[in-house]
């Protein structure tokens, strides 16, 4: 009977403790376009993004900005809705991971950011300048959400460009894998062991951009 | 035989485990990272019912816009969101776990877990409905503030679901101990014996926090102790006893509904962010009361399959009864440790849940 009490606190147990936060369900589409920018001695400098999000998400974001005419939005009236989509992503780091030799590279604050409303979709431009150039041969952004509620998708037409690069480099674009079996099982243990910020599940799916200079 | 009844009731354990936690979340939460790319394995099931929501939902958006001009769309788009509601419920949200847990603690009926999981879908579409009803289209707030009310109501509700459990908690683990009180593991933790006005009185207090009071009546000349534990009051079986609430008995009858009902009040609160994204959309096309529409007929489909799952918990619970029975002692002991698990489970549900909502993106990823 011990044996019988004890092995249900321990199924109570596992099934409870793994992890905190976070269920996932996607609700925001994101076509991406992005480009890496390389200043004139050939190192990088950042990444500069183009974000189209779904229409619904888009009409969500929309929500009670005023705007003079009707089924438009300017600029300016979109100003302080892209400050506070600059703002809110610093806390996920812009869901954008760079690496090159096997360092890791951070950003600082956006720059030069606006959202453009190309009917009907929201459209959030922005530059991740990176704090310090990285000169390496082999550079990589990733661009994932680690909880899988925001879907990243490269654009059909060149997702990714290189800006200023030197003419040996080279650029890879990697589409996410296919799961393998024990990621699909995970992927079913969701509700019990969600995903947080901290986990790098979320890489299974990222979109890569590889840049390789001989 | 005794060995074999151990097998035969870790297996159903293991079963009624899996019912109220793996089942509720077989299938993966997560839409296809890309639909149309078919990169997951034909032969998984989660994987269909992943492809399948995402893509429904993604259509929504042209059903919406088509039902404008066209009166047939939006009967096709109350489908789409009928089946839309079905397959989404599979991930998690929605309640299947915590409810589950509240018909396996509560030995509840099929009918009533299925009325649960009803009213729970339904509170859940009309709390999205009321929150852009007021939020958007009264006072034209902007996504910031609807993700802040939405956030607000979703701590209230997580709050709620780890009272339900410890309340739970408290009541079943009362049970437990008294039927392991039973089961012969009676051993006073504490004996103090205090002078009164009335005479010596001797306090114990059990393992299980009952306490007796014994007195030693100065009048009475065989001078014996008069013991009353807390057996001797009405409420034997519950911490309520003190509080005057209903007998653990009582939940499965009439005057159950108003504690099921602070279950559903305590899952349902929780708008699904889908539905608000739907409504706003709807909104912004002057299509509100089409996407009230689908949001009901979400709501629906979610309830099928809670109703589902809430099933196969009470199924379960109802097999682990029937092999319990066949042991009146260890089985009873069986049983309410399985409640015991399963109140635990909801209180563990309900702080995960608000734990996650300190450190979880939702609506507010990219809104503030």
């Amino acid at each position: 009977m011990i044996k019988l009490i004890r092995a249900y606190a321990c199924a109570v147990l596992m099934l409870s403790l793994p992890g905190a936060p976070a269920s996932a369900h996607p609700h925001v589409w994101v076509t991406l376009r992005s480009e890496i920018l390389y200043a004139s001695d050939g190192t990088v400098t950042g990444v500069r993004h183009a974000w189209r999000f779904d229409d619904m998400f888009s009409a969500y974001a929309l929500q009670g900005i005023s705007h003079a005419k009707k089924g438009q939005y300017t600029r300016a009236e979109l100003a302080p809705l892209a400050q506070v989509n600059v703002e809110s992503l610093k806390e996920y780091d812009y869901f954008t991971y760079a690496r090159g030799d096997g360092k890791k590279f951070n950003f600082t604050e956006p720059v030069d950011y606006w959202l453009e409303y190309a009917n009907p979709a929201l459209v959030l431009h922005f530059t991740l300048p990176l704090k310090t150039p990285a000169s390496t041969k082999a550079f990589q952004v990733e661009v994932y959400d680690p909880t899988i509620f925001v879907d990243f998708e490269f654009a059909k037409d060149r997702p990714v460009a290189l800006s200023g690069a030197p003419p040996q480099c080279e650029l890879t674009v990697d589409l996410p894998h296919q799961p393998t079996p024990a990621e699909q099982a995970r992927l079913s243990q969701l509700d019990f062991a969600p995903l947080d910020a901290s986990s790098a599940y979320g890489e299974i799916f990222a979109n890569k951009m590889r840049v390789t200079c001989q | 035989m005794r060995f074999s009844h151990k097998r035969v009731a870790a297996s159903t354990l293991l079963a009624i485990s899996l019912v109220l936690a793996t089942v509720a979340a077989q299938a993966a939460p997560f839409g296809a990272p890309h639909p149309t790319g078919g990169t997951w394995p034909q032969s998984s099931m989660t994987a269909w019912i992943f492809a399948q929501q995402a893509a429904f939902y993604r259509s929504l958006s042209g059903f919406i816009r088509a039902s404008k001009d066209d009166g047939s769309a939006m009967w096709s788009l109350f489908g789409i969101s009928f089946l839309y509601g079905i397959f989404h419920a599979v991930g998690p949200g929605h309640g299947k776990a915590v409810i589950s847990s509240y018909l396996v603690a509560n030995e509840e009926t099929w009918r009533r877990g299925v009325t649960l999981s009803f009213v729970s879908a339904a509170i859940q579409s009309i709390v999205a409905v009321i929150v852009v009803a007021i939020a958007a289209v009264l006072l034209g707030a902007t996504a910031k503030s609807i993700g802040t009310t939405v956030h607000l109501v979703e701590i209230a509700s997580y709050g709620l679901i780890i009272m339900i459990g410890l309340r739970l908690l408290f009541v079943k683990g009362r049970g437990f101990l008294t039927a392991l009180r039973a089961f012969g593991w009676r051993e006073p933790q504490l004996e103090a014996l205090f002078t009164t006005s009335t005479g010596l009185v001797k306090l114990s207090v059990d393992r299980d926090g009952s306490m007796s009071h014994c007195a030693l009546c100065e009048s009475d000349h065989a001078h014996t102790f008069h013991c009353h534990g807390d057996d001797d009051h009405e409420h034997h079986e519950s911490a309520w006893s003190h509080a005057h609430g209903p007998e653990p008995a009582e939940l499965a009858g009439a005057g159950g509904w108003r504690r099921g009902f602070a279950a559903v009040v305590a899952v349902g609160l929780r708008p699904c962010s889908g539905a608000i994204i739907v409504l706003i959309f709807a909104l912004a096309q002057d299509l509100f009361w089409t996407g009230v529409g689908a949001t009901l007929l979400m709501g629906l489909g979610t309830a099928i399959t809670v109703a589902a799952i809430a099933t196969l918990a009470v199924a379960a619970r109802q097999t682990a009864g029937r092999i319990a029975s066949a042991r009146s002692g260890v089985g009873m002991l069986f049983m309410r440790a399985i409640e015991v698990g399963a109140s635990a489970l909801i209180a563990a549900f309900g702080g995960l849940l608000l734990a996650g909502y300190m450190a979880s993106e939702q609506l507010w990823m990219f809104t503030g």
